[in-house]
């Protein structure tokens, strides 16, 4: 996935296929993990900072829910246009960032699943099970179409 | 005829002033984000920008001070302020917490 060209507020990137079929399939899918704990504060421990967080926990389990939603349009077949070499995805401010925050919600929750590993690059400790192996290469491919949509070198 | 009454000097009102600092005024908060391994350096440097507005060299320091002192202040705002940049760096799954800034 490369971006092609920015230009009045959209942005249009080129997919392989293969890109476009793994893209399509996270937005599909999503969630893929329950929503992790929230917390408001590590040094306040009155009632307040507890009604603060139990607020910031029910407002984030509803944007996770518009985020399920807003996935539907972005895949829309308007969005994706088919070319000789695969896709072009083009998408709007709005739409950038629910992508954007779709991801990385992927992203976080499997670490989060993985019991928040402190070194990425080191592998599963051996045997890892197909869980752990799932959730590992969601969270690089998480990553992967992070870094494409926020490259800001168009190629075209 | 009616009487021409005699002015009649009325004492100011006495108006008991209280010291107060301003966080017991209006209590603020530093709105702090934590370091974690799994959020992309260049994807805290375009949250900090949408939220805050910030240009990239200011987003970049602050991302930078997250990634090497584990923790950056990012804005010190009062009660409400504060809580809605929480609840915008939680949408985008950054770790943000909203500390007494006294």
């Amino acid at each position: 996935m490369r971006l092609l060209a920015q230009a009045g507020g959209k942005w249009r990137y080129h997919l392989l296929p293969g890109e476009a079929d793994i893209l399509r399939g996270l937005l599909e899918k999503f969630p893929f993990t329950a929503p992790g704990a929230a917390a408001i504060s590590r040094t306040e421990v009155n009632l307040e900072a507890r009604e603060r967080e139990t607020w910031l926990q029910e407002s984030m389990a509803e944007h996770r829910q518009q985020l399920q939603q807003l996935a539907v349009p972005l895949l829309a077949q308007d969005r994706w246009r088919q070319t000789a070499t695969g896709y072009q995805l083009t998408l709007d401010a709005e739409a950038r960032e629910i992508l954007l925050q779709i991801l990385n919600d992927i992203r976080v929750g499997c670490w989060q699943v993985l019991g928040e590993p402190e070194d990425l690059d080191l592998p599963p400790a051996p045997p890892a099970s197909p869980a752990e192996v799932a959730g590992r290469n969601l969270m690089d491919l998480a990553a992967y179409f992070e870094m494409a949509l926020l490259e800001d070198r168009a190629t075209e | 005829m009616p009487s021409t009454a005699e002015p009649v000097t009325v004492p100011e009102p006495v108006v008991e002033r209280e010291t107060r600092s301003a966080s017991q005024l209006a209590p603020t908060f530093w709105v702090v984000c934590w370091n974690d391994p799994v959020n992309l350096m260049v994807y805290v440097t375009h949250v900090f920008r949408q939220i805050f507005g910030w240009d990239k060299v200011k987003a970049e320091k602050h991302m930078l001070e997250v990634h090497e002192k584990g923790k950056s202040l990012l804005v010190r705002a009062g009660l409400e302020k504060a809580e809605f940049y929480v609840h915008e760096l939680h949408k985008y799954k950054l770790h943000a917490t909203m500390e007494p800034a006294e």
